[in-house]
């Protein structure tokens, strides 16, 4: 309860996940799963057409919080652990299978796929990806140079994207989505890649997004920059919320249990997982429908039409 | 044997629960687990991803007009960027492919197949189907290519399809420039009227009618992948049944057939452009009502069509 005095009484929900499930179905190699099938009219199916069987990955199962304003929530976990599904959710650009997610405004999502339209030149992206988002040819227009000085890569920018390395190409949509100014911002290690330089311009960025009462989530392998940057972390395993909390604390617990995963020592790792998973706070997120006021309208301001009606019905 | 097992406790019908039983009850299904219950009211925040209403959506589409024309206008260069004529080629490209048919069809064969004006009968089929083709071949590949910026940003997803079908306007423009100037030049008689004025109604009957498709089949190909492989075979099928290359007076014997024809709204689009260019006649009201029809009918059903996938585009 110690982080309830960090809570500030005045920030406002603006996202909230409420048990959110996700679920693949994608084609395997594995052999054991070719067996599984028993049916040999499926199976030769399946050699003659060359597929391969389909199997149930679970990337997200039962996921819930609530994220405040001036936020910046790291989200930690290993290779697979559903790190970048849960922001591709968060951003609306898949929806799950089952709980939904509620924010406060439209989240711009930074992938790792950098590039837009590779044939483009960075400049053209920049356009193209402020029109994508909602901006007017002139607020685009108005918004380009800013773009263009964040991302900061010089006469690059008239070259087509695809032409550039993928910490440029990074950079660059680092720059265009904070172009819109968005209130809720997602990041999946683009600024890994970045230099040092750029980095602290990032930064700068973000914190001015967050005291314009923004969120940013950050997705990170390393537990370093999250304790760094973050003021709460999140870390997933297989796709369960093992622990919510202060980033100090879930980065130090989350950088034990890798030590003991990289140093071969899965009981001690079990360990920890464990007990942060019986000391984790399970969230309910509750989603409330606000009562329309009930419609009052005073007798001498009624609808002619109404009183017309009335009037009839009496006649 | 339920009933042993759970004895059902005695009912107070007159006391409700109280504020502990429910507490009670609360730590019993959680005992686990510390929780904590986070209230939050739509009236604020909004789900994320959700289809918003038909007229919403219309709305945010029309608010992405400037992008929709920026993606159109910045791919139709991509594809001349690296030659040495760049967008030149995009008016000689039409031109050559005109005079090669007028060498293959007109000096080399010299057939005109009883069609009066063969050349430009060829010329105006072959440019004007080649605009529907671009169109639903773009439009069926056109989720999974623009998965870059889906992936990227939020916006209504039909976006992408009917940049499509901007990309295939901007480049019918110097097509049709094109074919005028054919029509014009090659050695074949033809009477300008006034008629020639309803020639871009016809065209915009038939940019609805490809609009129409290019969404329909947008859809259709994220869900079954494979028809992107049969669409190719189809859009030809088609071409030989809108009479391109033959009049359709050579299947008089078979009504039937003649009859299929004349339903099939590309024949309308391509009969009713010559009649206009060439023929100096004024199509007859059948086909205007049943090319608007069939244009009216593919914008509506295509578009309430890929309005009702606008979740599932994410995963493609």
């Amino acid at each position: 309860m110690a982080e309830l005095d960090q809570v500030d009484p005045f920030a406002h929900a603006t996202v909230a996940v409420q048990d959110v499930h996700v679920r693949y179905r994608v084609p395997s190699t594995d052999a054991a799963e070719r067996r599984r099938h028993t049916n040999p009219i499926s199976r030769a199916a399946r050699a003659v057409l060359g597929n391969d069987p389909k199997v149930l990955v679970r990337a997200l199962s039962g996921i819930s919080f609530v994220a405040r304003s001036g936020e910046q929530i790291g989200l930690v976990g290993q290779n697979g652990s559903g790190k970048s599904t849960l922001l591709r959710i968060i951003a609306g650009l898949e929806n799950p299978a089952k709980g939904k997610v509620l924010a406060e405004s439209t989240p711009v999502l930074i992938g790792v796929n950098a590039a837009l339209v590779p044939d483009l030149s960075g400049e053209e992206n920049i356009r193209l990806g402020c029109l994508a988002m909602g901006l007017s040819p002139e607020q685009a227009e108005a918004a380009i140079p800013e773009v263009k000085e964040l991302a900061g890569l010089g006469k690059s920018i008239f070259l087509p994207m695809k032409t550039y390395s993928s910490g440029m190409g990074a950079r660059l949509r680092f720059a265009i989505a904070t172009a819109a100014n968005p209130h809720i911002l997602l990041i999946d290690e683009a600024l890994a890649t970045g230099d040092a330089a750029f980095r602290e311009r990032s930064e700068a960025r973000m914190q001015g997004l967050r005291d314009g009462a923004g969120t940013v989530f950050l997705v990170s392998h390393a537990a370093q920059t999250i304790e760094e940057t973050c003021t709460r972390a999140i870390w997933l395993n297989h796709g369960r919320l093992v622990l919510d909390g202060p980033a100090e604390d879930v980065a130090l617990r989350y950088r034990k249990w890798a030590w003991a995963v990289a140093k071969d020592k899965p009981d001690e790792a079990r360990t920890i997982i464990e007990r942060a998973f019986a000391e984790r706070e399970q969230t309910y997120v509750h989603v409330e429908e606000p009562k329309a006021p009930r419609q009052y309208n005073a007798r001498h301001v009624r609808p002619q039409s109404a009183a017309r009606r009335q009037d009839k019905g009496k006649s | 044997m339920l009933a042993m097992s759970n004895p059902v406790p005695a009912q107070h019908p007159t006391s409700s629960a109280t504020s502990a039983d429910v507490a009670d009850l609360y730590t019993e299904i959680f005992r686990q687990q510390a929780t904590s219950l986070e209230v939050v009211s739509t009236g604020r925040l909004k789900q994320v991803g959700a289809r918003p209403p038909i007229r919403q959506y219309i709305g945010q589409l029309w608010s992405r007009r400037h992008f929709l024309w920026a993606e159109a206008r910045a791919k139709v260069t991509s594809g001349t960027r690296e030659t040495v004529l760049g967008q030149a080629w995009m008016i000689i490209n039409p031109i050559l492919n005109g005079l090669a048919y007028y060498l293959i069809f007109g000096l080399i064969l010299d057939t005109s197949r009883g069609i009066d004006n063969f050349l430009g009968y060829l010329v105006i089929g072959v440019f004007l189907f080649q605009f529907t083709t671009q169109c639903v071949t773009g439009g069926a590949k056109s989720i999974q290519s623009g998965r870059n910026l889906i992936r990227a940003f939020t916006f209504p997803r039909a976006s992408l399809p009917i940049s499509v079908v901007l990309r295939g306007l901007l480049n019918l423009a110097p097509t049709i420039a094109a074919m005028l100037l054919l029509i014009v030049l090659l050695p074949e008689d033809e009477t300008w009227t006034t008629a020639a004025l309803l020639f871009p109604l016809v065209l915009a009957l038939q940019t609805l009618l490809a609009t129409g498709i290019t969404l329909f089949f947008a859809r259709l190909t994220t869900v079954l992948p494979d028809l992107s492989q049969l669409i190719s075979v189809g859009m030809r099928l088609w071409l030989y049944a809108s009479a391109v290359f033959f009049s359709i007076d050579r299947f008089e014997q078979y009504p039937w057939i003649t009859g299929l024809m004349e339903a099939n709204p590309m024949y309308m689009v391509l009969d009713a452009a010559r009649d206009c260019l060439l023929y100096a006649t004024v199509p007859d009201v059948a086909t205007w009502v049943g090319l608007a029809s069939w244009s009216v009918g593919a914008l509506v059903v295509g578009f309430l069509f890929f309005w009702q996938g606008e979740e599932s585009y994410g995963r493609a």
